[in-house]
């Protein structure tokens, strides 16, 4: 990562100021705090935030300190794992059928294609569909949406990079594949392989946040930022503070990714 | 109509008209780029400004058709007769281009539409222009093909007209409007020399009509227009007087130089010594190739041996880089077939290019680059730096990135760099057309002398015979 904190703008350092105090919270709690995420204690119905509970508790008694620290770890560990692998296949891939060309990109064009001719969310509520309530497959769905974007940015830069003289001076110094790609083809997609990185994060946070919302993601009494948003959402105007905490974290992780996106000044 | 009629009266009235620059600066924050500059431009005299790439040449052009870049602040004045150009705001202006000021573009064939008919390209410019109905305007637009030798081609795309022809067509479409005060930034640039000549020829044509103001690295093109002459180095004014008396007797020691540096006046290299059948590399028997459906070149036979500096001429687009892919085993010819006396490892066929920093991973140290050369084939790295000293260049330049070092240094680098794994063939495709004409004489010089030294064959592309006649064994015209 040469991206030093000088080269990036005004809006990229909120962002990341944003993602990083979200992610010290999540720490902390999870080393601190220790409390249990799913402890039910029905005599403490929905108080409000007190000393004792910093963030009151919900509608089962349970510790909403506890519950949004393992929701923001659990939303931050999938975004990571996804934008990873996304980014990881859908720059290999692109890599490979730019520079392999013929059957190759042929057959990711297709297959690239008919991914996309599906929404994504519908087919990320399709994988839930088949097995609700496992991360797994959660992570599977998500990846393979997200890592198109990557393919259709990466093969189109490596397109040129592969028929410019740069790549081929080195190709016939004998230079190989790896080489080839950490010195010519990396440089060139790096900035719009981390700007994917970035949005593919907001986006994985909101697509598990809305199947949560609508009951086919993780099953309770997992601690989810969409499922909470659900399950409190009767309480409301008994107690707006609760909802309004899934609510904030969902609003701040995706704005941080978002804002640590956009261009550099 | 109407306006039609008073467009016309105004480019009658601005005929005759000069252009007069005034202590002319233009300069980026601190740093001045063109120092004042003073000058006329008189109808019916040829003006023009020579200076290498980077000397703030085409900044003056941009500057008088009010075309600079952002960022960049002008101080001084540009009349055209009475008018303030510098002053005038952007609607005012836009009325005079195309009427009376019309800039050619650079590479001309690059700015047709690739998709119209030319007859509709020099047609359209009447009708927005001159706003006459299309009938009119095609009858003109006719008359204008004629007069440029086109009439063939009027049914015609840009793809299917020759490289001459796109560049005439080229020029009848920015002078349609009828401007009197024509402006040619670079125009030869990248051309080789018979449509060079072409175009200084357009150009004398259009002095009967008003001016022209040429800026040129190319001396041949300045000795060609005559008139007067500017010579111009980092943004200031050398030498300035009439084009025959500077060019038979130049003053400043910037403009000897550049004089001397042109290839009519290079010594001939010595030529190889005769070379035996164990010094051959390959033989290419009757090899043909198309490419998209055109045949670049048929039957074409030729050897090469070691030492041998074999020059490769030709019209852009005449497959000049195709043969060079060719014979470095990139590409299969359709027919015939390239023998190989022993096998070249891969590394030992290499190229030089163009655009030296296209050439380069971007962002890394140079020094860096060769190092992982030196790694990849085991090569000895103590022999890099009196290669950096035979090739004139500081050791200092390997600590730098390859967009911090001009063109002619980082083209040197590129030949060290194809140097190192000692190469059996080297092919240079055009290296050293968008340097300037003084790097253009050392680079060139250098390279043949170390090919030689290496024992190693080189291609030498050029668009430029002349060059290429003082420099090569043997030519191949494609």
């Amino acid at each position: 990562m040469k991206k030093t904190l000088m080269q990036s703008s005004h809006s990229q350092r909120i962002g990341a100021l944003v993602l990083l105090a979200l992610l010290l919270f999540a720490v902390l709690e999870a080393l601190f705090h220790q409390g249990s995420s799913v402890k039910q204690n029905l005599s403490l119905y929905l108080t409000p935030p007190n000393w004792d509970a910093w963030f009151g508790t919900d509608q089962y008694g349970r510790s909403m300190l506890a519950r949004m620290g393992s929701a923001i770890r659990l939303s931050f560990t999938l975004s990571f794992i996804c934008v990873l692998t996304s980014a990881t296949l859908g720059t290999l891939l692109g890599v490979l059928a730019a520079s392999h060309g013929g059957w190759v990109d042929r057959s990711l064009g297709f297959l690239v294609n008919t991914l996309l001719a599906l929404p994504g969310l519908v087919l990320i509520l399709l994988f839930a569909a088949i097995a609700p309530g496992s991360f797994l497959v959660l992570y599977l769905a998500i990846s393979l949406v997200l890592w198109v974007e990557y393919y259709r940015v990466v093969r189109a830069v490596t397109l040129t990079v592969v028929t410019g003289p740069q790549l081929q001076s080195s190709m016939l110094l004998g230079f190989g594949r790896v080489y080839l790609f950490r010195r010519h083809i990396w440089p060139a997609v790096k900035p719009s392989v981390l700007t994917l990185a970035a949005f593919g994060a907001a986006n994985s946070i909101l697509a598990l946040a809305s199947i949560g919302f609508v009951y086919v993601g993780l099953k309770p009494p997992v601690a989810e930022l969409g499922l909470m948003v659900v399950e409190l959402l009767p309480y409301y105007s008994e107690a707006p503070w609760v909802i309004a905490q899934p609510l904030a974290a969902i609003f701040l992780l995706v704005l941080g990714f978002n804002l640590l996106a956009g261009k550099s000044s | 109509m109407n306006q039609a009629i008073q467009i016309k009266e105004l480019s009658i009235q601005i005929k005759d008209l000069s252009i007069q620059v005034k202590d002319l600066r233009i300069h980026a924050g601190e740093v001045v780029i063109v120092d004042s500059l003073s000058m006329t431009l008189k109808p019916r005299m040829p003006l023009t400004i020579l200076g290498e790439t980077g000397s703030g040449k085409s900044l003056l052009a941009q500057a008088i058709m009010g075309l600079l870049p952002d960022g960049l602040s002008v101080t001084g004045s540009i009349r055209l007769g009475n008018q303030e150009l510098l002053q005038m705001d952007r609607k005012t202006l836009q009325r005079l281009w195309g009427r009376s000021i019309t800039m050619l573009p650079q590479e001309p064939w690059h700015s047709l539409d690739p998709v119209m008919k030319a007859r509709q390209q020099v047609a359209e410019v009447h009708e927005v222009v001159h706003g006459v109905d299309s009938a009119s305007a095609g009858a003109a637009a006719d008359k204008q093909l004629q007069q440029m030798g086109l009439s063939a081609a009027g049914q015609k795309i840009p793809t299917q007209l020759s490289g001459g022809m796109a560049q005439r067509l080229a020029f009848a479409a920015a002078t349609a409007a009828g401007a009197s005060i024509v402006i040619a930034d670079e125009p030869t640039k990248g051309l080789d020399y018979r449509r060079r000549d072409d175009i200084v020829r357009l150009l004398q044509q259009r002095l009967e009509q008003g001016s022209v103001l040429t800026i040129t690295h190319d001396i041949e093109v300045a000795r060609q227009l005559g008139g007067d002459m500017i010579v111009m180095r980092k943004g200031q004014v050398v030498e300035r007087g009439k084009a025959s008396d500077i060019l038979a007797n130049p003053k400043s020691d910037y403009a000897k130089q550049l004089i001397a540096a042109a290839p009519t006046q290079w010594k001939p290299l010595p030529a190889k010594r005769k070379g035996c059948d164990s010094d051959r590399i390959l033989s290419a028997e009757k090899i043909s190739i198309s490419r998209g459906g055109a045949e670049l070149f048929k039957d074409l036979s030729l050897t090469l041996n070691r030492g041998e500096i074999l020059g490769i001429t030709g019209d852009s687009g005449a497959g000049k880089s195709t043969l060079g892919d060719l014979l470095l085993g990139l590409t299969r010819p359709d027919a015939g077939q390239i023998r190989y006396s022993h096998k070249i490892p891969r590394h030992q066929m290499l190229k030089l290019y163009q655009d030296p920093p296209a050439a380069f991973a971007p962002n890394v140290k140079l020094g860096t680059l060769l190092k992982e050369l030196v790694r990849l084939h085991k090569l000895d790295e103590s022999r890099i730096p009196p290669l950096l000293e035979r090739l004139q260049l500081d050791p200092g330049l390997l600590q730098r990135t390859s967009d911090n070092v001009s063109g002619g240094e980082l083209q040197r680098i590129a030949l060290l760099r194809a140097l190192l794994p000692n190469p059996v063939i080297l092919f240079a495709d055009e290296p050293t057309s968008r340097l300037d004409p003084i790097t253009t004489q050392s680079i060139t010089e250098l390279l043949a002398e170390v090919a030689r030294e290496y024992h190693c064959a080189l291609l030498l592309v050029s668009h430029d015979p002349v060059l290429v006649d003082k420099v090569c064994d043997g030519v191949i015209s494609l």
